[in-house]
């Protein structure tokens, strides 16, 4: 089979080898902070910043609400440039064009630009199993395609890895190159990185690259960038694919600016990203440079069914990873423990709309509900009500283990009846303050806990109790 | 039923189906699509005068763009070749057909003409506008200005005639749609190629240009 097996069912007992992973502990350690760092200066910056985030959600409902009028306008303009549109409802039709478009341009070679809607379809084993050597050129995704793995963050892909297993993995590869060169220094890292793709990127019939916009207005394609490698990818090759979903369209080149200034501040604190390329149709008849073949894979994969329901306001997502960046729960257990191409709070809302809560209805428990993500979000995608829903659902559709579901039981029986609920939290409170300890290492029922971290012991009476004895 | 109409069939339907939907769908349509600007400018985009050159020098510096300021058009030649002693580079660059760069006496430099090769050591552009919003420039690909030289130049050099300079990005739009451009690309490019993919730590020069510097005409 083509694309990522999800392990998304299994993000328990992937958290649990996640947090005793010490390379992934000490990247997870590394880049703590930084982003959020980076963000609040940037947002400090514009004091408008907040209205810009109330108008770019509101054009991308309108857009959302009137999506067929707007993708026909996109349509309309992308051929009238000589450019391609192909429609694919799934994955698999996805894989099935883009596999047809580089065999029409007899490829041997692939290079692609950062797409996470490539890694959502599995394109590269696809190639790759049909003959075609795909070649990621982005910086972190070539590092985790060296490794053979997946992006474990959608802005930073090969964020897990560290510097010592990156060296690792480009001795293991450039085998061709001196073993006893310096690798000792990160610029001497990133010069070699540079120089093995340099020539990849005039080998390459093909090229593919993500969007992060397309614009109705112009037929454009927008691609946001820092390595100038999605420029390379789609400049040299003789076909540029562009692969993108169709919640992607804004109205206008104004509404693209509007996006722009949330998507750089949001995802790595800079005002603007390095390149920010917007293209049409495949290169003008005088030019001398360009491919010569537009293509753009219009992916829908499930989306077209969240659109009215109460998992649409998701659509709006820029895909800048805020939310992950200041996700206690993604920064203790990293992107793979999720199981599949999205992370973080975004991604437990989009994977079991994408591939069915019965695989990745485990994620939206993956959460504290702290609200950070929300509060974060330049778009004002309410995360957390979105996963109450998705847990409501999975509880409804009997998904939940039963022992969560006989424990909330009990815990709704009490809830319903403030007397047994003060009465068992009383008995609670005796007991444990009975013991004479100020604190636990092992209590029946909490091992959960109490694994990782003491119990503190209770002090005083219940909450209850001290607020009827007029402590407030 | 074509994959196109299945999808565009469900998302008109859902579309439809809400309480609140529009009657005049394609009115409101028309009318969002009419271009210009309709939403918040921000302060930092609406900078004018002096201030806004400012500002535009300013936001070239925080992205790591280095700049020389001529006062005319004949100057250029001799500011890039000063400029490549400056850096101990050859004497040797690679530029599109702009008719700014055919008007140039290039003296003793090695000149040549067209799009980027495996090797560039350095490589000139010329700029259709610049953002002071953002210290960004913005560069249109055609035989004037090849795209790939903006990428594969191990240093950048781009000329920008400062009345081109434009507060935010709205006044560009505006002014790039009366140009009656319609390139393949628009290139918006704000500084150097960077990446932190290697142990987070920020780095210049991933794939594109290691250097990015700025020629500023009048």
């Amino acid at each position: 089979m083509s694309g990522h097996v999800p392990t998304s069912s299994a993000f328990k007992s992937n958290s649990q080898e996640a947090l005793v992973n010490r390379n992934l502990q000490a990247a997870l350690r590394g880049s703590r902070g930084n982003f959020i760092a980076k963000r609040a200066a940037a947002r400090a910056n514009v004091p408008e910043f907040d209205d810009i985030r109330d108008q770019a959600r509101d054009m991308k409902n309108h857009v959302l609400a009137n999506l067929d009028l707007y993708l026909e306008a996109y349509e309309k303009k992308v051929t009238e440039a000589g450019g391609h549109v192909h429609w694919a409802e799934t994955a698999e039709d996805a894989r099935r064009i883009v596999l047809d478009i580089c065999r029409k341009s007899n490829a041997k070679t692939v290079n692609k630009g950062k797409t996470m809607i490539s890694e959502e379809c599995g394109i590269n084993d696809h190639l790759a199993e049909n003959g075609i050597k795909p070649v990621e050129t982005d910086l972190g995704e070539y590092i985790i395609q060296l490794r053979g793995e997946i992006p474990s963050h959608i802005i930073a892909p090969a964020v897990h890895v560290t510097v010592p297993e990156i060296e690792e993995a480009f001795r293991k590869h450039h085998a061709h190159l001196p073993p006893d060169r310096d690798l000792s220094e990160l610029a001497s890292l990133q010069a070699e990185a540079r120089s093995e793709l340099r020539a990849k990127y005039f080998e390459a019939e093909v090229g593919i690259t993500g969007a992060n916009m397309l614009i109705a207005e112009t037929g454009q394609s927008v691609i946001v960038t820092n390595e100038g490698n999605g420029d390379l990818s789609q400049s040299l090759p003789k076909v540029h694919i562009v692969m993108a979903s169709l919640e992607k369209i804004v109205p206008t080149l104004e509404d693209s600016a509007t996006l722009l200034r949330l998507l750089a501040r949001s995802a790595t604190g800079q005002e603007m990203s390095v390149y920010t390329t917007f293209s049409s149709g495949p290169k003008r008849s005088e030019d001398p440079d360009g491919p010569e073949e537009y293509h753009v894979v219009l992916l829908d994969n499930g989306r077209s069914n969240m659109i009215g329901t109460e998992f649409e306001e998701m659509l709006r997502c820029i895909r800048c990873g805020a939310c992950m960046n200041h996700c206690p729960v993604y920064q203790s257990v990293g992107g793979h423990a999720y199981g599949w191409v999205y992370p973080g709070p975004m991604g437990a809302v989009l994977t079991p709309s994408l591939i069915g809560v019965e695989e990745g209805g485990q994620l939206p428990n993956a959460s504290t509900f702290c609200g950070r993500c929300e509060a974060v979000c330049p778009m004002r995608i309410p995360l957390p009500k979105m996963m109450r829903s998705w847990r409501e659902r999975e509880f409804e559709k009997n998904l939940t283990p039963s022992a969560t579901r006989y424990g909330l039981g009990v815990w709704a029986w009490a809830a319903q009846r403030p007397w047994a609920y003060r009465l068992a939290a009383r008995i609670a409170n005796r007991s444990l303050g009975i013991t004479g300890k100020s604190k636990f290492s092992k209590l029946p029922l909490a091992g959960g806990w109490t694994k990782f971290r003491d119990f503190p012991a209770p002090q005083g009476g219940t909450f209850m109790d001290q607020w009827k004895a007029g402590k407030r | 039923m074509s994959a196109r109409d299945t999808i565009l069939a469900r998302v008109r339907d859902a579309a439809l189906a809400r309480p609140e939907a529009a009657t005049n769908r394609e009115a409101q349509v028309a009318e969002r699509m009419t271009v210009g600007p309709k939403g918040i400018i921000p302060h930092q985009g609406q900078a004018t005068g002096p201030q806004k050159l400012r500002q535009f020098l300013e936001k070239l510096e925080a992205n790591d763009t280095t700049v020389t300021r001529v006062s005319s058009e004949d100057e250029i030649a001799h500011a890039v070749a000063r400029e490549l002693r400056k850096r101990n580079l050859p004497a040797a660059i690679r530029m599109g057909e702009d008719p700014m760069f055919h008007a140039q006496d290039w003296g003793s430099l090695d000149v040549s003409r067209g799009p980027g090769r495996l090797e560039e050591p350095v490589t000139l552009s010329r700029a259709q506008f610049a953002i002071a919003e953002t210290g960004t420039l913005v560069l249109t690909s055609g035989p004037d200005n090849p795209v790939t030289l903006t990428f594969l130049g191990e240093t950048h050099f781009v000329v920008l005639r400062t009345e081109d300079l434009r507060s935010g990005f709205e006044d560009m739009w505006g002014d790039f749609r009366k140009r009656g451009l319609d390139p393949r690309t628009v290139n918006m490019v704000s500084g150097p190629s960077r990446s932190a993919d290697i142990g987070q730590v920020l780095q210049l020069g991933a794939h594109g240009p290691v250097a990015l510097h700025l020629f500023m005409v009048g």
